[in-house]
């Protein structure tokens, strides 16, 4: 047992011991180093002026990635370096090379949002990958910038993330791996009494343990909403218990036939792996909150904390995904179509975690579709989710899975509307036209959705028919429109070579030549 | 790549480092430069990527309070009492204030620098009185040791409201049975004034020529009715401020501001103290827009700090920015204009109602009177009406009133072009203003630079693009006044020779930069060896705030005649060192040079030279400058955009979009062109996805950058500029203002192109996904 976190700063370790649970880190960057350098302009996550990387090992490198310091706990940054914008340059003369490209373009005007930006553009600097405007925006999603109309920040990135870092953090990167290494333990870490304590377990059993007798404590995964519960919902939260430290909860498991996803697995460690599934995931995730988001923010804790506007449920339903659940001794498996009850009511009990997620692949002759509806592109809650996944044989539908999100008080398959297109010939324009008929007769038996402020009862209800044409039109390869809902499906991003498995079928599926 | 254009920027007189001497000393801008129009880093620009800029909120002073506001949870209500006993009980907490530490004022429009300022409303809007005018108006703020205290205060503070019917539409409130926002007001405005009280504050009107003859004589007439949602400057950094009164009643305020002199004012009329025993020290700023030209914290933490003793900080949450400051108003326009055959516009008619908030002062006035001002038109009559509203008092956004208006009537132009089967830019150069036109709003034009912005439109390759099927293309052109007003400036000239420049206007985009230019061009030395700082309230005379587009050109002119101030002793120096006569000495490429033979056989003098002797030839040297700058040249640009929209979702995508400005003289064309950029992204912004959502008790639904959808990355192009220089003759290097026009044509450019794509106008704001789906539907 560990009563305090380490973590590395400017090159040192640094051990802390007071840790009230709910710090978060821009606190402690802002009011206990002094370091001022990182700003708070919303304190939700929203806005990116508080980003700051993280370093940490992954597959025996040096991985930095972006995240909101306002909405990460302090505690949770055991074992990692952090890195802020006050550290890169160690002089005025000698600045870090994305800072001199930000300088050259003249990329700040009131310079309020560039600590945000540097960061960023920090964690793309050391992605190795060579920047272009589509890769720039995605790494950008989570910087809001009022001033500057973006341009001379995207020619900056183009500037200066040229796929080949060389800065003093590449330089020292040994000795830095070599400090990473050291703080690896397997202990657990509890900070505080039994009233308020930051704990977080290394192992599954001690979680379990921990949680049995400490039922009504916080579960966090990676704090994207929690955070927002203490800063934005001014909650008091005393005991926090946090999942990042268990190993077997950040397994990532491909095999032929499923993918199974630990519990306290970031979207970010995910993406990969899930990016094989279909692309359609991929444009997906992409567009799942942001970087910083994606970074922290873990697939188990977004389906955990059954969020009727979740990005994730509706496509890991249609997919047949089950989620394994423990409390105590007890397991047990169920279809996450089922875990989901009632608007902010799952089958879970108090106390009881969610240990992984295990989503099947679909077979060749399965066909699969998401989309993502949204008034912003980028960083931005769903209006409606659709996601398809239709069997088809002889080319008839003879299975079909449909569930949307938005569209009701849960994420929820879409029964009656399934059995309309049982039977559809997919080929046949005629007959799809008479399934969406058909399909449209049972909607309501489906969905009810609402009308708030991120779209209407009315627009929800016919985009999510519109998603449905274009699912059924798209699976019989007769595109609808060139641009798609979610961008074009185009897989030259996958860097795997995992294509052939399900989508070989779909010749407008490999045109990798479309812009994005 | 989608949308990725050309980033080739034309720009005729730019160059890329310092060019030749010449002889300086505040010329006309078309003789050659070496500083003007130059692309030098920025003297902060180092400070801004490090980190080390100190905003608002990282002043940190030993023993500081942290000061919380509560705020009203209903949009209109009578406030019964306030109990704050138990609060102030509360071990920790160092100073409860209300309405009651607040002395009233009379309701009166008095002058505060370049404004007409009401302070009976300013003392109600940043701690409510008799009534809880929106959701988010202050009610009562307290100082505590640490956050969580202060919190815990708040919520321990009894306020017994008595909710009273709410409106926020501005139709609605001018009906005559509204819920009345404030029961004494009288619309002003109207003769004779009406004896009932109303939500009418004003109403204005501006007439030239007869309209009636105007639309006799026209062949077509188009009217139409357009509403805008309020939409806000949505400025990164939240305000933020730190207040620290010393015992003999003296106060220090660092804040986030874009006129700390103005700050001044208002706080010390507010608290009651004289404006000299109140200095107030500007931190940067992280973004304002119009919005932190107004006190909301400020007066709040100063007070709390007399209370307690104490220094207090005081910061806004987000979701506080969003309830309780300033947007742009919403506005509902009709629009009416008549034409003849041949494009000719003969009649402009509008009607504006603008929301102004809870308090009266929305920008209206100057939405009049620029709603037709790029048009040469013979017969115009605009009317406006000042509505109050359960909303926040609305707050000045980059050219207050004028996009609204001119969104309407860009919209009306396009239309009619499309009916004649005129080309709408062809249409706009037919009717544009120029040099001698009568404005619509009352003055003749100066040199302005309307008609180049729409022939460098014209000859930009993007004009002739091809569009693919589904795109459409659209054009808007735009006005502002840009103003100039109360300013100083010092050049202090240090031993060493290097000068340190003190500007009274906080640098909100590069101005810094600017100003050196300006004093590095006319002191003829390295703009390197200049340092400029943004002086508190104690260290120059009063200097308004930065807005309006001013501050390149009134602090630019001032710091050019502080220039020359230092000039005229510097030859007065070599003068005396020379012992000949001062007007025997010229000033040249930063040196003192005999004007001619007869004066005498002299080595120069360099800047450093005669400073490192001044102490012998009569001691320090400062250039001053104090100036009531007039004749800013108006604002004119016209912007080119695509748009590719997508039937089914009904989302709308710009693929192109090119800002073609008259700057008069970019000084620092990267920053000119960062101006148009982002003015141009704002633009996009309001046309496309920002708004405010209430519910029906008034209480707003997305007071956050999630739900409030400010333009991502992925939003926008790259944004093409060109710059056109059409100088302006009351500017020493022709100067005009530039931060404002480029967010008015967006929203007209862009609904021109949806229009264009689609063949549906778009007459409400924002073009949002489910409108356009919607009314994709409608068509079939």
């Amino acid at each position: 047992m560990r009563n305090h976190i380490r973590f590395i700063r400017k090159g040192q370790i640094v051990e802390l011991s007071d840790v009230s649970p709910t710090e978060t880190l821009l606190d402690y960057l802002r009011l206990r180093e002094r370091s001022c350098g990182t700003k708070e302009g919303c304190a939700e996550g929203d806005c990116g002026a508080c980003t700051v990387a993280v370093g940490r090992l992954r597959a025996g490198r040096i991985v930095y990635e972006p995240i909101n310091s306002c909405i990460a706990l302090l505690g949770m940054m055991d074992g990692l370096e952090i890195v802020t914008v006050d550290d890169l340059a160690p002089s005025d003369e000698h600045l870090h090379p994305v800072q001199s490209a930000l300088v050259s373009a003249h990329a700040s005007q009131c310079g309020f949002c560039t600590p945000g930006f540097v960061m960023s553009l920090f964690a793309l600097y050391h992605s190795r990958q060579r920047a272009d405007r589509s890769l720039v925006n995605d790494w950008l999603a989570g910087n809001l910038c009022r001033c500057t109309g973006y341009r001379p920040i995207a020619d900056a990135a183009l500037a200066a993330c040229t796929g080949e870092p060389d800065d003093a953090f590449s330089r020292r990167s040994a000795k830095t791996h070599a400090l990473l290494e050291s703080l690896i333990d397997d202990h657990d870490i509890r900070i505080g009494d039994d009233e308020s304590f930051f704990a977080a377990p290394a192992s599954e059993d001690a979680l379990v343990s921990l949680l049995e007798r400490h039922k009504d404590a916080t579960i966090v995964g990676g704090a994207t909403d929690v955070g927002l519960w203490i800063t934005k919902q001014l909650r008091s939260l005393p005991q926090i218990v946090h999942t990042g430290r268990v190993a077997s909860m950040h397994e990532v498991i491909v095999d032929d036939d499923r993918i199974e996803i630990g519990g306290a697995v970031t979207y970010a460690e995910a993406e990969a792996a899930l990016a094989r599934i279909d692309p359609d995931i991929e444009e997906l995730l992409r567009r799942l909150g942001s970087k910083q988001v994606r970074s922290l923010g873990t697939i188990g804790g977004n389906i955990a904390n059954g969020s009727p506007i979740g990005d994730s449920p509706p496509w890991l339903i249609v997919l047949g995904a089950q989620v394994e659940l423990r409390r105590g001794d007890a397991r047990r498996r169920l279809p996450l179509e089922d875990f989901f009850i009632d608007y902010g009511r799952q089958d879970r009990a108090l106390g009881e975690i969610l240990l992984r997620i295990v989503v099947p692949r679909p077979a060749a002759n399965e066909h699969f579709r998401c989309y993502k509806i949204s008034k912003r592109f980028d960083q931005d809650i769903s209006a409606v989710l659709g996601a398809f996944l239709f069997r088809i044989e002889k080319g008839r539908v003879v299975h079909a899975r449909m569930a949307l999100g938005g569209m009701a008080a849960i994420p929820k398959r879409a029964f009656h509307v399934e059995g309309a297109l049982v039977g559809c010939e997919i080929d046949d324009p005629d007959a799809r036209a008479r399934a969406m008929d058909l399909a449209a007769k049972e909607w309501e038996r489906d969905f009810s959705p609402i009308d708030d402020h991120r779209a209407s009862a009315a627009y929800r209800l016919q985009v999510s028919h519109s998603l449905l044409t274009k699912a059924l039109n798209e699976v019989a390869d007769r595109p609808t429109s060139d641009m798609r809902l979610i961008d074009r499906r185009d897989l030259h991003r996958i860097e795997i070579g995992d294509l052939n498995n399900s989508h070989d079928s779909h010749p407008n599926a490999m045109d990798p030549g479309s812009p994005r | 790549m989608k949308g990725e254009a050309d980033s080739a920027v034309d720009r005729s007189k730019a160059k890329d480092g310092p060019a030749g001497g010449s002889e300086t000393g505040g010329e006309k801008g078309d003789t050659p430069t070496r500083w003007i129009g130059t692309r030098p880093v920025r003297p902060d620009g180092v400070d801004k990527v490090t980190g080390r800029a100190r905003f608002g909120a990282d002043v940190h002073l030993p023993n500081m309070l942290v000061g919380k506001v509560l705020r009203s949870p209903h949009a209109h209500a009578r406030i019964r009492s306030i109990d704050a006993s138990a609060a102030s009980a509360l071990p920790g907490v160092k100073a409860v204030i209300t309405r009651d530490d607040f002395e009233d004022r009379p309701s009166e429009f008095v002058p505060a620098g370049e404004m007409l300022v009401n302070y009976r409303d300013m003392v109600r809007n940043v701690m409510a009185r008799e009534k809880a005018l929106y959701e988010g108006h202050a009610v009562a703020a307290v100082a505590a040791v640490n956050e969580r205290i202060a919190r815990q205060a708040l919520s321990m503070i009894r306020v017994a409201y008595e909710p009273l019917a709410h409106v926020i539409d501005v139709d609605e409130a001018m009906a005559p049975d509204a819920p009345l926002v404030h029961e004494d007001l009288i619309t002003a405005g109207v003769e004779p004034p009406p004896t009932a009280p109303s939500n009418i504050a004003k109403r204005i009107e501006f007439v030239h020529g007869d309209v009636s003859k105007g639309f006799a004589a026209a062949d077509i007439v188009v009217e139409r009715s357009f509403r805008t949602c309020p939409v806000h400057q949505g400025y990164i950094e939240p305000h933020a401020c730190v207040a620290s009164f010393s015992e003999d009643g003296q106060a220090d305020l660092w804040c986030s501001t874009q006129g700390h002199f103005v700050v001044r004012g208002h706080c010390a009329k507010l608290l009651g103290m004289e404006v000299s025993k109140l200095r107030v020290i500007a931190s940067e700023i992280g973004g304002g827009f119009g919005g932190k030209t107004v006190v909301y914290l400020e007066p709040l933490a100063l007070m709390l700090s007399r209370k307690s003793g104490h220094p207090v900080k005081m910061a806004m949450t987000r979701e506080e920015i969003f309830r309780a400051t300033g947007p742009a108003p919403g506005t509902h326009i009709r629009v009416k204009v008549g034409m003849r055959n041949d494009g000719r516009i003969v009649a402009g008619e509008a009607e504006l109602k603008y929301q102004a908030g809870a308090f009266q002062g929305s920008p209206v006035q100057a939405g009049c009177m620029c709603a037709f001002a790029p048009y040469d038109i013979e017969h115009v009559k605009v009317i406006g009406h000042d509505v109050v509203v359960n909303r926040p008092k609305a707050a000045a956004y980059r050219a207050p009133g004028a996009p609204q208006s001119e969104f309407a009537v860009e919209s009306v132009i396009d239309e009619m072009a499309r009916k004649i089967g005129m080309d709408p830019l062809q249409l706009r150069l037919a009717n544009a203003a120029k040099e001698g036109v009568k404005a619509a709003y009352g003055p003749t034009f100066g040199p302005i630079g309307l008609v180049e912005t729409l022939e460098a439109a014209r000859d930009h390759p993007h004009y002739r693009a091809p569009l693919a099927p589904g795109q459409g293309r659209g054009i808007a052109s735009g006005f502002w006044f840009n103003i100039g007003g109360q300013t100083c400036a010092t050049l202090n000239l240090g031993e060493d020779g290097t000068v340190a420049l003190v500007a009274g206007t906080p640098d909100i985009g590069g101005s810094r930069a600017s100003l050196c230019l300006q004093a590095a061009e006319t002191l003829g030395v390295d703009a390197t060896r200049i340092r400029p700082r943004i002086g508190d309230t104690a260290t120059l005379g009063y200097t308004f705030l930065t807005g309006g587009s001013r501050t390149t050109f009134a602090s630019g002119m001032a710091v050019i005649e502080a220039a020359n101030d230092m000039i005229r002793q510097l030859r007065k120096r070599a003068a005396m060192i020379w012992d000949i006569d001062a007007d025997a000495v010229r000033w040249v490429d930063g040196e003192a040079r005999p004007a001619g033979a007869n004066a005498g056989e002299f080595t120069p003098l360099s800047l450093a030279e005669i400073a490192g002797s001044a102490g012998k030839t009569g001691g320090p040297i400062v250039g001053r400058a104090q100036i009531n700058a007039q004749g800013a040249g108006p604002g004119f640009g016209t912007h080119l955009v695509d748009v590719d929209v997508d039937r089914e979702t009904g989302r709308v995508s710009i693929l192109r979009y090119t800002v073609i400005q008259d700057a008069g003289r970019a000084v620092h064309p990267d920053y000119v062109e960062g101006q148009l950029q982002g003015g141009a992204v704002q633009g996009i912004g309001w046309a496309l996805n920002e708004e405010y959502i209430y519910d029906d008790r008034g209480r707003l639904q997305n007071p956050g950058f999630l739900d409030y959808r400010i333009p991502v990355c992925s939003d926008v192009p790259m944004i093409d500029t060109v710059i056109v220089e059409v100088p302006n003759p009351s500017h020493p290097y022709g100067v005009r203002g530039v931060g404002e026009t480029p967010i008015v044509p967006p929203m007209a450019a862009i609904a021109n192109a949806i229009n264009d794509a689609l063949g549906i106008r778009f007459t409400d704001l924002p073009i949002s996904p489910p409108k356009v789906l919607k009314s994709l539907r409608e068509i079939g």
